[in-house]
């Protein structure tokens, strides 16, 4: 194989992971800051039905 | 005081150099424009003589980025008041580039002027505009590319969600676009990895649209309550990843890849927009048994493409 290609290949890689960490944690940072506070008896609720629906 | 005293004479100074360097000499040929396929109309600040512009040896037009290949001129004519000037081509120019017009030995009233050069090109603002109405309309991407249909059925079946679904499209393409232009300029294009762009671009689309429903439920849950299920629905809209390929193919800069995400976007809703109002009647319409529901929707759906194709072949600007 050309070295030329994997070089290529492993820049490819390492570029695409890096963006992917970036925006994941950029997603994680946001969904920590715009946390919505969820009632937790509306699952125990909603468990507790029928549920047949 | 000192400080403020040497701060504002540099200003003053900085002010000054802009101010010369952007002043240009009075120029005699005020503007040149296209008009039709193989014309160019000068517009000159004063009469010019005829007997200088009889002579088309006086003019020669090339475009811009090639100086060296000189385009043919068939006829020059002077109107009347001998400020406008009508150059006709041999052939039709490709108007998509800008035109260099270069005026040799300009003579008005008896008095020499010496030569100079005038650039003819579309206004950028109309061809923003076309790049939006292009795919409002004349190529919209339901009608006339066939793409999205599995969000369009699914979600035109009411006026309100087919509007809803609309808006919150427009708003995910918009972010989705400009966010692939950007990567696609600044980051795959310089490192050679534009061949995982489609990977990127399916990445960035359902990035868009996670953030805009975790934003979205924190700070208008009215909204998000309105959006449902459609902000998710985004995802599987193949418009949303076909506009960042054509970005991506046509190399749009950035107003031009705005206007071509907001033109999909608002086009898509129009087209839902459509077809929920007439599947809205449809509801009371008596359809063989057979072809109600989805089938009769398919038949609108093309009756609708049919019309859209009025628009084909339509340029504008």
């Amino acid at each position: 194989m050309d070295p030329l290609y994997i070089k290529l290949a492993i820049g490819g890689l390492a570029l695409l992971g890096s963006i992917g960490l970036f925006f994941g944690i950029g997603l994680a940072l946001a969904a920590h800051k715009f946390a919505v506070e969820v009632n937790p008896k509306v699952e125990e609720v909603k468990e507790l039905l029928a549920g047949a629906q | 005081m000192r400080r403020k005293g040497m701060a504002l004479t540099a200003a003053l100074l900085l002010a000054a150099l802009v101010l010369g360097g952007c002043e240009r000499g009075p120029r005699f040929v005020k503007r040149a424009d296209f008009e039709e396929a193989n014309r160019i109309v000068l517009t000159f600040a004063g009469p010019v003589d005829a007997s200088w512009a009889a002579d088309k040896a006086h003019f020669t037009v090339n475009e811009k980025p090639d100086p060296d290949i000189l385009l043919d001129i068939e006829s020059v004519r002077l109107e009347a008041d001998g400020t406008r000037l009508t150059i006709t081509m041999a052939d039709p120019l490709n108007q998509e580039q800008p035109h260099q017009v270069v005026v040799k030995d300009i003579v008005a009233n008896g008095k020499p002027l010496g030569s100079t050069a005038v650039i003819a090109a579309r206004s950028y603002f109309g061809h923003l505009f076309a790049i939006f109405l292009g795919a409002l309309i004349i190529q919209n991407f339901v009608f006339s590319k066939y793409l999205g249909l599995c969000v369009f059925f699914g979600t035109s079946q009411k006026k309100s969600t087919a509007v809803g679904m609309g808006i919150t499209f427009t708003f995910v393409i918009v972010f989705a676009s400009l966010m692939s232009w950007f990567l696609y300029q600044f980051v795959l294009k310089p490192y050679r990895l534009d061949y995982l762009q489609i990977i990127v671009f399916i990445g960035l689309v359902s990035l868009t649209v996670q953030a805009v429903d975790t934003i979205l439920r924190k700070i208008n849950p009215a909204l998000f309550k309105a959006f449902g299920v459609y902000l998710v629905l985004v995802i599987a809209n193949c418009i949303v990843i076909a506009v960042p390929l054509i970005l991506a193919d046509n190399e749009y800069n950035m107003f031009e890849s705005l206007m071509l995400a907001l033109g999909a976007g608002l086009g898509f809703l129009l087209a839902l927009f459509l077809m929920s109002s007439v599947r809205e009647r449809l509801e009371f319409a008596n359809v063989p048994v057979s072809y109600r529901g989805l089938p009769i929707a398919f038949i609108v759906a093309g009756l609708f493409a049919l019309s859209f194709m009025g628009f084909s072949g339509m340029s504008i600007f």
